[in-house]
């Protein structure tokens, strides 16, 4: 037995890794989102490989500092965690002096430079944050698991304390709130020293938070907030925040954010536009707000946009719009004549703005009595109610900028795969439409994908011939895409075909259409959708989805990235055509999660391999060094790989990403956080408990693909939040719990046989964890989430029977870990 | 030479003020850009390709990539603007088919390399800007290069140049969410209108609209190009 002083002292040690562990994940999530309002949202990515670079190279620093640490370990401990507390606001202000900028990556290289080096500044909190923990972990090796344990719980707590944080506080606040629990910890683990050196510290970091800390976030000058500001009267008169994005309502008398032709509309005769409000969202995406005051004459230029067109179809419609944003499809709704709107908005921020500071602007637009709003995700409302609408419009939500870059590409949407468009399909009356407006892309592809994805519902709508049911019109830069209940009748498909001429829309897809009636407004070099969507409904589909040089074949849900376009065949052909320069502005985040997982791998490579050859025990069992590598990083890649598939799982039941972000890596990081101490305090870790573990959750995991889908649309879907939300921790606590047990049980086994090898283990754990992050991404969009599970699956298996080996051909206790046994006993004695 | 110690020397020189014993290095660089870079790509029209050859893009842009002038590339300018790929500078006068009668407008002066390149071909250039200070940049460099037949105006594109109207080309530098209908109002028959379209950040197409003698107009959409946005007031 431990005496009491021990005992205190490895309680204040877990204490304080479980703060620090907290705190790492917070600052993680509050990097990402600094970093995508500066710069763009693909920065996210490049935050996950930062942190494996700072995690990767604790393990490589400790490995190296062995010899040196030995009797210094509090100092490490300690001197790390301050560290850590200091670097976290500095790291950002660093950041902030750095003058890249993404724009110029492809034509300066000097970018490439200030890119590398925002990494390393970034990197270096994780960097001291890991080797805070792992020392602690060392230090305390015989209760692995419930050290491990503690610092799974804090994570947890971090990343719900963050998600409260970034409803409140302005996100480059929180490095500095998050330094004070960091500055805790350093005083539980440092005794005296320690308090003194927190102290100061926080002295410190108060006076850097009110000298240097930024109110405004240095944007770049290239997003959508940093040209609206050099608008004379530009103002921002509210500002919200939540984890997801920043939203600021702006007004200037210069704004007129209006997609659309207009070629032809006759401002002399009908005026000019209504002023307009904005909203920004991250800085880089403007919404407008129209200035409604209740005479819809004002809005006749609604009725020259693409979006107009079902209304000349529809007698007095009943319409459903998915994503009311500030009110513009609303607004062409009552042109069009609607009879009854229900509006529903996402984001329960939006309201408030403007009801607020934009009611000069939204003029009660919604408080109208034939408007009924919600705040509800789309589909989620649709699948909750078992109303049917004459007209269900998909307005163009995603009107950013950034998302038209392709850096949604790695998102999932929930809103265009087939079977949400099915499930909007089924909710329209018999004759019914359903309209969706999206951007046009150079080169064609985001309709294409549209239109297949729509003919493929159709089908699954039992609909003979889907050809007779659709309707697709462009202007210069939007297209809106028609599906009807019935075929279309000779009357509506002349009204199609007026309404395209008097406004000068060109007709890409009808029934009857020649392709010499194509391409008149509008002349492309060729006409692509017309000739993509005869391909789609005539031709071989399959032949052409492989032969486009996009990816186009509709998004399911299990492959619900319908914003990823890009295929390494096609890559040739770009190039040739548009050189690579073009490449990043076309297919960004796809890019840029790969050059993250480039770096990340070639980071990995260097710094795994690194240690290992200069350690002093590089000579010690070849076996247990590859049974190590194959256990720690399979461990890695497979937790990430399930918490992943887990979040996209339960985002479709929970509606809100947001939810089910925060449900599933709360849930994960608690109970396997509750794994890892039952199995220490119940179980014998070791290649029993790591087996058994693995056993109960492949099975579960396999119980989950074939269950999860029939009860996510099932009569579930229309529970409370609270009771999915309950129903959602209900179904991940055995999961996670199990997970939680096999890494902490190979620590503990490595600690008593092979303990040089500690900090290798958990520096290959680190990164593979953080690369089975991207690993995951990339693996669901080529190859859908089924399949991703089953990976897990598979490496949690390979983990399992490299463990059974490694301690099959190591039965031997290393000598150092008898000696600690003898002084632990005598001491206890 | 190599093409990165011509522009070491190059830049070495400038910043030594030696710029009249240089100034036949830039016009070797020029020549060099419109050949391989506009000339090569198909275009062919005499009065552009002179006016490539005559302005001096290196006092257009900012000092520290004045090595890069000549290279075919956008280059920043500050304010989030750039000045545009010198073969795009080129495709879009050339699209315009204007000549030394024309009246030409420009929405986004920017650094003001398109206006001059614009005044050397036909007879008037009304540009407007709306960063004040780029507008300000953009009319001294005018007045110090001798461009009297450009006129800058700081304000809004959106509604065009009323007062000099109709024009016989419109040329817009900047990306835009919708063709503002004034400009198109603006543009005499039989005239042009050459425009990008598509948001920021992500590939473009570069429009061309033609108003035909009986005021029918017509659209092309030519190619993919990047620019940066359409600031408007």
């Amino acid at each position: 037995m431990a005496t009491p002083a021990h005992t205190n002292s490895a309680v204040r040690d877990a204490l304080a890794v479980g703060l620090v562990s907290g705190c790492g994940i917070a600052y993680q999530i509050t990097l990402m989102r600094i970093f995508s309002i500066v710069h763009w949202h693909h920065f996210a990515y490049l935050m996950i490989s930062v942190a494996m670079l700072g995690f990767g190279a604790s393990g490589t620093l400790l490995t190296l500092l062995r010899p040196w640490m030995a009797g210094r370990e509090r100092q490490v401990l300690v001197g790390s965690m301050a560290g850590f507390a200091g670097a976290m606001p500095l790291a950002v202000l660093a950041g902030f002096a750095i003058p890249f900028e993404t724009f110029h990556l492809v034509s300066d290289p000097r970018h490439i430079a200030y890119l590398f080096g925002l990494s390393l500044v970034l990197a270096l909190p994780f960097l001291l944050c890991a080797t805070a923990i792992a020392t602690a972990l060392i230090m305390h090796r015989e209760r692995f698991g419930w050290l491990y344990g503690i610092n799974m719980t804090g994570s947890a707590c971090g990343a719900v304390a963050v998600i409260a944080l970034l409803f409140l506080l302005p996100p480059a606040a929180i490095p500095i709130v998050l330094a004070v629990p960091a500055l805790i910890a350093t005083a539980l683990a440092g005794g005296m020293a320690g308090r003194r050196l927190a102290l100061s510290l926080g002295i410190a970091m108060v006076v850097l938070a009110a000298w240097a800390t930024p109110r405004n976030l240095p944007v770049s000058e290239y997003k959508i907030l940093s040209y609206l500001q050099q608008f004379p009267d530009f103002a921002e008169v509210a500002r919200t925040q939540s984890p997801l994005s920043m939203i600021q309502a702006v007004t200037s008398s210069l704004l007129r954010e209006t997609p659309g032709q207009l070629s032809n509309y006759p401002f002399r005769e009908k005026g000019p536009l209504p002023p307009q409000a904005g909203l920004v969202m991250d800085a880089g995406s403007l919404s407008a707000v129209h200035q409604y005051d209740g005479d819809l004459a004002r809005f006749a230029f609604m009725d020259y946009v693409t979006a107009a067109l079902p209304y000349r179809l529809l007698d007095r419609p009943e319409v459903l719009v998915i994503g009311a944003g500030g009110g513009t499809d609303v607004l062409i709704a009552l042109v069009g004549g609607a009879r009854q709107i229900t509006a529903v908005e996402i984001d329960p921020r939006v309201r408030p703005l403007l009801d607020g500071p934009l009611r000069h602007y939204s003029g009660g637009l919604f408080d109208r009595d034939d408007v009924d709003y919600r705040v509800a995700e789309g589909r989620g409302f649709l699948a909750a109610s078992p109303r049917a609408y004459d007209l269900i419009q998909v307005a163009l939500i995603d009107a950013f900028t950034a998302a038209a870059a392709g850096v949604f590409a790695l998102s999932e949407s929930y809103l265009y795969t087939r079977e949400a468009v099915e499930l909007y399909l089924r909710r329209l009356t018999p004759d019914g439409v359903l309209a969706i407006t999206r951007w046009i892309k150079t080169p064609a592809r985001d309709e294409i994908k549209l239109f297949a994805t729509l003919v493929e519902a159709l089908e699954r709508t039992g609909i003979q011939e889907p050809g007779h049911h659709l309707a697709f019109i462009r202007s210069w830069n939007t297209a809106t895409l028609l599906a009807s209940r019935s075929p279309w009748t000779p009357e509506q498909i002349e009204a199609i075909r007026s309404f395209s001429r008097d406004r000068w829309f060109d007709i890409s897809f009808l029934p009857g259409l020649a392709e010499h009636e194509t391409n008149r407004y509008i002349a492309l070099e060729e006409e692509t959708y017309f000739l993509a969507a005869r391909e789609i409904i005539h031709g071989d589909r399959d032949a052409f989805y492989r032969s486009y040089p996009f990816h186009v074949r509709p998004a399911t849900d299990d492959k619900p990235h319908f914003f990823q376009f890009f295929r390494w065949r096609s890559l040739p052909v770009l190039v040739e055509t548009l050189g690579w320069s073009w490449l990043p502005f076309m297919e960004w985040g796809y890019v840029t999660l790969l050059a993250a997982m480039v770096q990340g791998v070639v980071a990995s490579a260097i710094l795994i391999l690194l240690p290992l050859a200069l350690s002093r025990h590089r000579r010690e069992g070849a076996g247990t060094r590859s049974g190590v590598f194959i256990y720690f990083g399979c461990l890695g890649l497979a937790f990430m790989f399930l918490e992943i598939a887990m979040i996209q799982k339960f985002m479709l039941f929970l509606a809100y990403p947001m939810y089910a972000v925060a449900v599933v890596l709360a849930s994960f990081l608690l109970f396997a956080g509750l794994g890892s101490l039952a199995a220490d305090r119940f179980l014998r870790p070791g290649p029993k408990v790591a087996g058994g573990a693995v056993a109960g959750l492949g099975t579960l995991a396999i119980l989950y693909l074939l269950l999860l889908p029939p009860l996510f649309t099932s009569a579930a879907t229309a529970w409370s939040d609270p009771a999915k939300v309950g129903l959602s921790v209900l179904l991940l606590a055995p999961l996670a719990f199990l997970m939680g047990m096999p890494f902490p049980s190979g620590m503990t086994w490595l600690g008593h046989h092979r303990p040089p090898l500690l900090p290798w283990a958990w520096a290959i754990n680190g990164f593979t964890s953080v690369l089975g992050a991207s690993l995951a991404t990339f693996t669901a969009i080529h190859l859908g989430f089924r399949v991703l599970v089953l990976f897990a699956i598979a490496l949690y298996l390979l983990a399992a029977i490299s463990f059974f080996r490694m301690a099959g051909n190591d039965e031997t206790i290393h000598p150092k870990f008898i000696a600690l046994r003898k002084a632990s006993i005598h001491r206890a004695g | 030479m190599g093409r990165r110690s011509t522009t070491v020397f190059l830049v070495a020189a400038f910043a030594a003020g030696q710029t009249n014993l240089y100034g036949d290095l830039f016009a070797m660089r020029r020549d060099a850009m419109v050949r391989e870079t506009i000339e090569n790509r198909q275009v062919t029209d005499p009065a552009t390709l002179r006016a490539m050859r005559a302005v001096e893009r290196h006092r257009f842009v900012l000092p520290e990539l004045i090595g890069n002038a000549y290279d075919d590339r956008p280059l920043p300018i500050g304010f989030g603007q750039t000045i545009s790929q010198p073969y795009i500078v080129a495709l879009m006068t050339e699209l315009l088919q204007v000549n030394e009668d024309s009246v030409v407008l420009e929405i986004g002066a920017g650094s003001g390399y398109q206006a001059a390149v614009l005044a050397e071909i036909v007879n008037r250039v009304y540009t407007i800007e709306i960063v004040p200070e780029l507008a300000d940049l953009s009319a001294n460099r005018m007045k110090e290069l001798g461009y009297e037949n450009v006129v800058v105006k700081e304000g809004d594109g959106y509604f065009g140049w009323e007062e000099h109207a109709p024009f016989d080309g419109i040329i817009v530098t900047a990306a835009a969410t919708h063709i503002p209908p004034p400009l198109i109002e603006q543009l005499k028959p039989g005239g042009r209108l050459v425009i990008p379209v598509g948001p920021p950040m992500q590939v473009q197409n570069l429009m061309l609209i033609e108003k035909t003698e009986d005021g029918e107009i017509r659209q092309r959409s030519l190619m993919p190009v990047r620019f940066v946005p359409f600031t408007r007031r």
